[in-house]
């Protein structure tokens, strides 16, 4: 057994033993345990690890109490040390489990804080991504503001333009209240100039009315004067009648004395012949010229007979004749009454016209104004009186239709009235022919009379006095009879005129009726252009909103396809809006989620800076128990291999990153005894330094690490032979 | 149709309203044909009033005029309804075109006292048919319906009629100016129904 006194251990100094210094006291204070004293130069036993500072600060004026080791002392510390380095080991296993469930929990540190990173990184950017939608947002919401405050201040103009045209609106109303008042008082001034002439047409109708009650009593006054004179006239032919018979009669009674007397004087005549031969030749002849005379005028007189019996029929003619005028009279009557009625419905509907005519024009003036309860009341009236036009005019084409068989009576009469005219001059003429005829027979009786007295002389002269008186009476007798044919003529001659002057007043009457007639049909007329206008009105549609509605169904076709296409519009406009409205909704959802975000941001951060918090104090605290554990391996790994290694990460200058292990023996006599070692990719490769340069190292390396390839050989070696040399030391 | 009793001279006032109404309803159809708001194909020949009248077979239309002529029918046996006007319009520009008129004078009588009156069917069928005529007759006159059209149906009520929930309020939808022609009329004893057509003047023949 190789009884080697380990060498003296001076202090270290740097901040590698500080790492392992629990450990090197643990150590130190185990073989303090076991030896109470360590063996130094100056043959006094120096704890194992302990700084050299400390023991070189106190060393020189306090010499410890540790006691240089003996033979016998280090055998026994050789027992101690083996049982406190198999408790060392067992310590050292036990640190090497802690370790790995350290290193263990390390790593899952190191992956949770690993993943803590990334979450924050995450977190991070999606801070940063809401920051900048945050941005473009409130970029979006100004450019929005700037829009809306625009269109604010369009609203605020148009707002403007607006409150101007409503005062100018205001004005119009006011020009248009004063129009309308203007209106009502031209209405009402309408109106008084209307029941003015409403007045007027009044006194006028009342004139025309008493006009008429005049005329009618004139017309009643001449009717009656004609039918006296139609009866006066009837009396006169029943007279002449009854004087035709007798002058007939007297005629027949005439022929029979004529008939007496062309026997006498054919007596005469014979005892003319018988008496006087000379006188009898020349006076049969100048007898029978006058009998011959006398039966013409015997003729004649039967000729004026019949004569007279068409007169009397001309009479029958012109009773039928006032007959038929009285019934026009009647008529005309009728015609006039429902004149009246019409002048009555002229002057209502004229007014109505003019009430219509105020209203369209007031209407006109008034703009705004659609209707007046005037007005519907005067439409209402209208309506009435569409009514009574209505009625009117069937009124007026019953009229018409009188007045038409007026006129063909009218007509009718008036030919009959020609045709008595004509028989009334034939009469006249007739009359005049009797003129001429008695003045012949006159011219013929005076005649025959100077012939009668030249017989007469010449029968005074024969002695035939009694025939010749008989004639002469006869004579007399016949010349009555002319006298009254005369006055009958006269009278007739009297009444024909009378007749004429009737015939004349009737003309006149038939004239004014005429011009009556034609003013009717003028006023017919006009009442149908009325009425066709009203109906014209009636057929354009209007109506009056007091009495009647206008209705229409509500889901027409128009409607419905006017709905239609209004639907269709109305769907497009909902599906650009729906757009609008998504786009909207994302660009609200953006911001909601950014501001989600932000709160959850906030709230994670807050989370995460909590996790943070508890992590890094975790961290602490691992890296506080990682340095506590990896302290106690250190000191576990120095304690067990006898070597305090120090770890550095260097850049070599090609920037590969290299670990640098520096290894420091516990056994090593000065500082300088130090391995070093590169660390990369896998591989260890000492380092030559000033110690492994030496011989003797160099030769172990040599051995160990470039032949053996193996480095915990040499280092075993080496702390073996440092152990022996500071052992035996 | 018309509910009359045994004797087919008598005519209630029910029956006269549903004459009315059914010729209301023919008349439309007529119009429309003749008038060319609808296209020809949409049109079924049926024979009427001793003629072959042309009824409409778009469904539409169809649920439109029998719509109508049922709340015509009620409205004339409460002897409310004083006109029908069936209204031609432009459809682009909604310009009034043509008027229908169909005036109605109710015997007021019937209506407050439920009278019956007498009248042959055959009559009244004949002035229906000579109206019928009439109104096929009008294209020969009214001028030509170049753009597409549309129609609707106004109905002059009394002023205390209650609007039905189909219909509403409107205005007359009058022509400025009109042309027009009076046709014949027929008269059931209770309900005289006048026809008169008023349109627009076409700018061409008033040149």
């Amino acid at each position: 057994m190789i009884l080697r006194t380990p060498p003296q251990r001076k202090r270290r100094a740097g901040s590698d033993a500080d790492l392992d210094a629990d450990l090197d006291l643990d150590l130190a204070a185990a073989v303090a345990v076991a030896t109470g004293r360590t063996p130094v130069s100056d043959r006094r036993l120096v704890p194992y690890g302990r700084p050299t500072a400390l023991v070189s600060a106190s060393g020189p004026e306090e010499p410890s109490g540790d006691m240089v080791c003996t033979y016998h002392c280090r055998q026994m510390v050789k027992s101690e040390f083996v049982v406190a380095l198999d408790t060392a080991e067992k310590a050292v296993q036990e640190y090497r489990v802690m370790l790995d469930t350290l290193e263990k929990q390390l790593s899952k540190s190191e992956d949770e804080r690993n993943t803590y990173h990334d979450k924050l990184n995450y977190v991070e950017q999606d801070l940063a991504a809401t920051k900048g939608r945050e941005s473009a947002l409130q970029e979006r919401l100004l450019k929005e503001l700037g829009e809306y405050q625009e269109r604010y201040r369009q609203q605020v103009k148009k707002i403007g333009e607006l409150e101007v045209k409503l005062n100018k609106e205001i004005d119009s109303r006011i020009s248009a209240e004063s129009s309308s008042a203007s209106a009502k008082e031209t209405v009402k001034e309408l109106e008084r100039a209307m029941q003015r002439s409403s007045e007027n047409l009044e006194r006028e109708k009342k004139a025309l009315q008493k006009e008429l009650s005049y005329m009618q009593d004139d017309s009643k006054l001449s009717i009656s004067k004609l039918n006296a004179e139609l009866e006066r006239m009837s009396l006169r032919a029943q007279n002449s009648e009854k004087e035709a018979k007798m002058l007939n009669e007297q005629l027949e009674d005439m022929k029979k004395q004529l008939n007496e007397c062309l026997r006498e004087k054919n007596e005469t005549e014979l005892r003319l012949l018988d008496s006087t031969p000379f006188s009898v030749q020349r006076n049969p002849t100048d007898d029978q010229k006058l009998i011959k005379l006398l039966q013409e005028e015997l003729r004649n007189y039967e000729k004026e007979v019949h004569e007279a019996r068409r007169l009397k029929s001309s009479y029958t003619n012109f009773e039928l004749l006032s007959e038929k005028l009285l019934e026009e009279q009647s008529r005309r009557k009728r015609a006039e009454t429902e004149l009246s009625k019409l002048q009555e419905i002229e002057a209502k509907a004229q007014k109505l016209e003019l009430e219509l005519a105020s209203c369209t024009s007031l209407l006109g003036n008034m703009p705004d104004v659609s209707s007046y309860s005037n007005i519907a009341d005067l439409q209402r009236q209208a309506l009435t009186d569409l009514n009574k036009l209505g009625e009117v005019t069937s009124r007026l084409k019953e009229l018409e239709v009188t007045l038409e068989f007026a006129e063909i009576s009218k007509q009718r009469a008036e030919g009959e009235a020609t045709f008595a005219k004509e028989r009334a001059e034939s009469a006249s003429r007739e009359v005049k022919r009797l003129e001429l005829l008695l003045t012949a027979v006159s011219e013929e009786r005076d005649r025959l009379r100077k012939d009668h007295n030249m017989l007469s002389n010449q029968k005074t002269r024969d002695g035939d006095d009694m025939s010749s008186k008989k004639m002469e009476s006869e004579l007399s007798q016949m010349e009555k009879v002319v006298r009254e044919l005369d006055n009958t003529l006269h009278e007739q001659r009297e009444l024909i005129s009378q007749q004429h002057a009737e015939l004349n007043l009737m003309n006149e009457k038939l004239s004014i009726e005429a011009r009556k007639a034609k003013s009717l049909e003028r006023e017919g007329d006009q009442l149908r252009s009325q009425v066709a206008l009203l109906e014209s009105k009636l057929g354009h549609g209007d109506y009056s909103a007091s009495s009647t509605k206008v209705l229409r169904m509500v889901n027409t076709l128009a409607m419905d396809s006017e709905a239609k296409e209004t639907i269709e519009a109305l769907q497009a406009e909902l599906k650009k809006t729906k757009e609008r409205l998504q786009a909207i909704e994302e660009l609200k959802g953006q911001a909601d989620a950014g501001t989600v975000v932000d709160a959850n941001v906030a709230e994670k951060l807050a989370q995460l800076k909590n996790q943070v918090a508890t992590l890094e104090k975790r961290e602490e605290r691992y890296k506080a128990v990682f340095l506590e554990r990896i302290s106690v391996f250190r000191k576990a790994c120095c304690s067990l291999f006898g070597y305090q290694i120090v770890m550095n990460d260097e850049q070599q200058p090609n920037g590969i990153h290299v670990t640098r292990f520096t290894l420091q023996s516990v056994y090593a006599q000065t500082d300088d005894e130090k391995l070093e070692f590169l660390y990369e990719s896998g591989s260890t490769n000492i380092v030559v330094n000033g110690y492994t340069s030496q011989h003797e190292i160099a030769q172990q390396v040599d051995v160990f690490i470039r032949k053996m390839k193996s480095i915990p050989a040499f280092t075993a070696n080496l702390t073996m032979e440092s152990f022996n040399k500071r052992s035996i030391c | 149709m018309a509910s009359r009793s045994a004797s087919k001279d008598i005519i209630t006032l029910k029956g006269s309203a549903a004459i009315v109404s059914e010729f209301f309803g023919y008349a439309a159809n007529s119009i429309l044909y003749n008038r060319g708001v609808y296209p020809e194909e949409s049109f079924a020949k049926v024979k009427k009033y001793g003629l072959p009248m042309l009824l409409t077979q778009d469904e539409a239309v169809k649920t439109f005029l029998t719509n109508l002529t049922s709340q015509l029918s009620e409205w004339l046996e409460g002897g409310k309804l004083q006109r029908i006007v069936l209204v031609i319009m432009s459809k682009a520009t909604s310009e009034v075109l043509e008027r229908w008129n169909f005036s109605i004078i109710t015997d007021g009588e019937v209506v407050e006292k439920g009278v019956v009156k007498e009248k042959s069917d055959k009559e009244i069928m004949r002035e229906i048919q000579a109206i019928m005529r009439q109104v096929n007759s009008c294209i020969s006159f009214l001028p030509c319906l170049d753009e597409p059209c549309i129609f609707d149906v106004l109905a002059y009520t009394d002023s205390d009629t209650t609007v039905p929930f189909t219909w509403m309020e409107s205005d007359a939808k009058l022509i400025d100016n009109p042309q027009m022609v009076k046709l014949h009329s027929f008269d059931t004893k209770i309900h005289k129904v006048d026809t008169l057509v008023s349109y627009k003047v076409d700018d061409l023949d008033e040149q």
